[in-house]
């Protein structure tokens, strides 16, 4: 079989497109079905205001949707992109678009469905503070697609940058490598961003009154849960802008890759755990607001710690690109 | 398309070496500082019991600041870092929405802004560190809880500069080419005032405001 370039680069298109889409479908599914889960609960608890609640329910959707629309976004460009100088190095850019953006959809789908939940839910309990909820809830699932728009950016980056001359080997490990980083990477930390947005809208319809220290450790924590998919972006900026000198060997082709996985992999869990502490401490702030400032403290100090695996997968791609 | 990934720069050599100037960047930081300046003039210009609005403007910026440094800090140390505080958010703030108004941009879209913000913030958190502590026990910080520990706990703390700084970055310099490549696409028709309005004063706001509450957390976990 006689396969050109031209091909080639339609191929990876096509893949990528197909990965972005089909993977980017997950999440947000998922975290669309939670809220209406709880937006079931809450009508069944206060059927009076189930017009409100359905209102918040279709708007927390549509927030949670988002990442969804992301991945959508990049699927179309993949299918119809016209790149004006084919190459095999620009084919492996387009899968690994179609790749970052794919995987890093997962967590903000599934996370972003947590606040829309847990605000239809505080509706049904305090009605008279709706509005306030749907604002915490919009602020908390924004916050939570940055690592969706971070996997957007590098896909978009992976799509339309001319990186000029690169030697193919390794330059294309390099490219799957960033796309698998910032995408793996972008799981745990969007997921855990909604824990911890999830947390703050039941705080504040528990207590109203700490709704300003309630938001603030929100963003806090969700900041702090962001580090790995942020570890994930540097990991893949680096592998896309450094230039590598030409090797046919492949073992420098697969320390790039691998560089990627690891950092890829190496983020998800700590970007769930720090949600998870993230999530006590925001849980707790609203039910004990006079020691906000030890409770920020120890949920610092906490994912400080459970954030250094993530670091230590940050030293090991470091070292796989510089050193090996 | 082409401006994605293209920067101005003034490379000046220099004794073999290239001194690299980001002209955007730099013109751009002044033109913040200068609305800055030009704002603390005229709201603490003839201060008057009965504020007027821009005075008012500047009094609920200032207090709210101060509010949040106070709970995270004491009131002791929250009158040395407060105006540090107020500047940094005010600045990034400004920062964050110059990119909508048309031919400006953000400077903190370029990585040596927010570096720069995020090595200050850093020193300054050490620096309080030690002088609250002493530098025997907060060199004695690092070799916890097990002696060998110690390179990691370095690098942990080396990471925060990198998490707080690419924040930042990332999600200025994200919305940035999201909203060029959606232009580009739609040929700037409806959808882009709805980016710049998210990308630019919503994220913008929440942005800034996150990095603010991690310097101060920063100094606060190195205090206590």
């Amino acid at each position: 079989m006689n396969v050109d370039v031209q091909t080639v680069v339609e191929v990876a298109a096509y893949v990528g497109g197909g990965l972005a889409m089909g993977f980017g479908a997950v999440g947000a599914a998922i975290g669309e079905g939670y809220t209406a889960a709880r937006a079931n609960l809450a009508i069944s608890r206060n059927p009076d205001i189930s017009g409100d609640i359905f209102k918040n329910m279709l708007v927390g959707q549509a927030v949670a949707e988002s990442a969804s629309i992301f991945a959508l976004v990049i699927a179309i460009l993949l299918l119809f992109v016209d790149v004006p100088v084919p190459s095999v190095l620009k084919a492996a850019a387009l899968l690994a678009a179609g790749l970052s953006m794919g995987f890093g959809a997962i967590g903000s789908g599934v996370g972003s469905g947590y606040p829309g939940g847990e605000a239809c839910f505080g509706i049904a309990k305090q009605p008279q503070i709706a509005s306030q909820l749907t604002t915490n809830m919009l602020i908390g699932s924004a916050v939570c697609q940055t690592p969706a728009i971070f996997s957007m950016v590098v896909a978009l980056m992976l799509m339309f940058i001319d990186f000029g001359a690169a030697p193919l080997q390794p330059t294309w490990a390099a490219y799957l490598g960033a796309g698998l980083s910032m995408g793996l990477a972008a799981i745990g930390s969007g997921y855990g961003g909604g824990l911890a947005a999830g947390a703050s809208c039941e705080g504040i319809s528990r207590q109203p009154k700490t709704a300003a220290s309630v938001t603030t450790i929100m963003l806090v924590g969700q900041a702090v849960s962001q580090t790995p998919s942020i570890f994930g972006l540097l990991v893949s900026f680096i592998l896309m802008f450094k230039s590598f000198p030409e090797s046919t060997a492949l073992s420098a082709a697969m320390a790039l890759l691998a560089a990627g996985i690891c950092m890829g992999f190496g983020g998800i869990g700590p970007g769930i755990g720090n949600g998870m502490a993230a999530e006590g401490a925001v849980r707790w702030v609203a039910r004990n607001v006079e020691h906000a400032g030890d409770l920020m403290r120890i949920m610092l100090v906490g994912q400080a710690v459970s954030q250094s695996t993530a670091i230590y997968a940050m030293v090991v791609s470091l070292v796989l690109i510089f050193v090996v | 398309m082409g401006e994605l990934g293209k920067l101005h720069q003034l490379i000046i050599p220099f004794w073999g070496y290239n001194i690299t100037l980001n002209l955007e960047v730099m013109v751009m930081t002044w033109i913040v500082f200068m609305v800055l300046i030009i704002l603390g003039l005229f709201a603490s210009r003839k201060r008057e019991i009965l504020p007027r609005p821009i005075q008012t403007l500047g009094e609920l910026i200032v207090s709210m600041l101060y509010g949040l440094t106070e709970d995270a800090l004491g009131k002791k140390l929250a009158n040395t870092y407060g105006p540090l505080v107020c500047a940094l958010f005010m600045f990034l703030l400004l920062s964050n929405w110059l990119g909508i108004i048309p031919h400006l941009e953000e400077p903190t879209k370029d990585l040596n802004t927010t570096l720069g913000l995020g090595v200050m913030g850093f020193i300054i958190a050490h620096y309080a560190g030690i002088k609250s502590k002493g530098f025997k026990a907060y060199i004695s910080e690092y070799f916890q809880p097990i002696f060998f520990m110690m390179p990691l706990n370095l690098i942990g703390e080396l990471a925060k500069i990198v998490s707080i700084s690419f924040r930042l970055f990332g999600n200025i310099m994200g919305g940035s080419i999201i909203i060029l490549v959606v232009s580009y696409l739609t040929y700037s028709v409806a959808l882009p005032p709805f980016l710049y309005a998210f990308f630019g004063l919503f994220v913008g706001t929440i942005q800034a405001f996150v990095f603010t509450m991690l310097t101060i957390v920063y100094i606060s976990v190195q205090v206590k």
